[in-house]
């Protein structure tokens, strides 16, 4: 009896060390610690292998793709104002309040259609395969982008340019 | 004296043993034998190779699976939310709703 206990117990162990020793081996530390600190250029960095050159290209496209994403932020902020007053206001015009509903659709597609040359671009500078991979990761999002935005926010640590 | 140790060889010659048949006997052997055998531990382990060959490569094989899954899991899990964070960084219509 005893000797069974003692081999049931001697392959638990074992089983233990070889389940963390499968988790060390398919786990991907610096894309973990990229999410703890919510460092959004330190995971496509880990989890697209980007070179030096590439890295620094991704970061000047980032950068060069900013100003515009602060005026599309700007003019969709405001075409919700816009609407917004017009659907408060007491007999607002009907078409009015549709035209400022167009107009806000119209900015968000714009910025979608932005966003989404911005991430081409980005995928162009990875390898094909890391580059297939992140568009089959993000372009899916930015097009549902306005459903899944809301739930996740709390996701995102930091927001700004 | 004599007639005594006659009548003790006598009786010895005539006295016969017979113990009433065991049929459990020749198992009852063997498993004696058996026990000394698992004296040891590697023994023990010799001797029940097989049923533990088979627990072990059960356990290891659920054991490194379900390492892998939970690894797996956790990077998925994980590069979901650097996704979402990314994109809330790009998106200006994400930031229209954010920005105070």
């Amino acid at each position: 009896m005893k000797y069974l206990l003692r081999t049931v117990l001697v392959l638990a162990i074992a089983a233990v060390a070889a389940g963390f020793a499968c988790y060390h081996f398919n786990s991907a530390p610096e894309l973990h610690a990229a999410a703890r600190k919510g460092d959004a250029m330190a995971w496509l960095r880990t989890d697209f292998n980007l070179s030096e050159r590439q890295f620094a290209e991704i970061q000047r496209l980032h950068e060069a793709y900013a100003p515009s994403c602060e005026e599309h932020c700007r003019l969709v902020q405001e075409a919700i104002k816009t609407r917004d007053e017009l659907r408060k206001s007491q007999g607002a015009d009907p078409a009015a309040t549709a035209e400022a509903d167009r107009a806000l659709q119209q900015l968000r597609a714009t910025c979608e259609s932005a966003i989404t040359v911005h991430v081409q671009q980005v995928a162009a500078v990875m390898s094909p395969e890391d580059g297939k991979r992140y568009l089959a990761l993000v372009l899916p999002k930015i097009v549902d982008f306005d459903h899944q935005v809301a739930p996740d926010l709390t996701l995102a640590r930091k927001h700004g340019h | 004296m004599n007639t005594s140790r006659d009548k003790l060889s006598e009786t010895l010659r005539d006295w016969r043993v017979k113990p009433p048949s065991d049929p459990g006997f020749r198992a009852a052997v063997w498993r004696r034998i058996g026990r000394q055998g698992e004296a040891t531990w590697p023994a023990y382990l010799r001797a029940h190779t097989a049923a533990w060959s088979v627990a072990a490569v059960l356990t290891f094989g659920v054991a490194g699976f379900a390492g892998r899954a939970i690894a797996q899991a956790r990077v998925q899990a994980d590069r979901e939310a650097m996704v979402v964070s990314y994109l809330v960084e790009l998106d200006p219509r994400a930031q229209a709703v954010l920005k105070p």
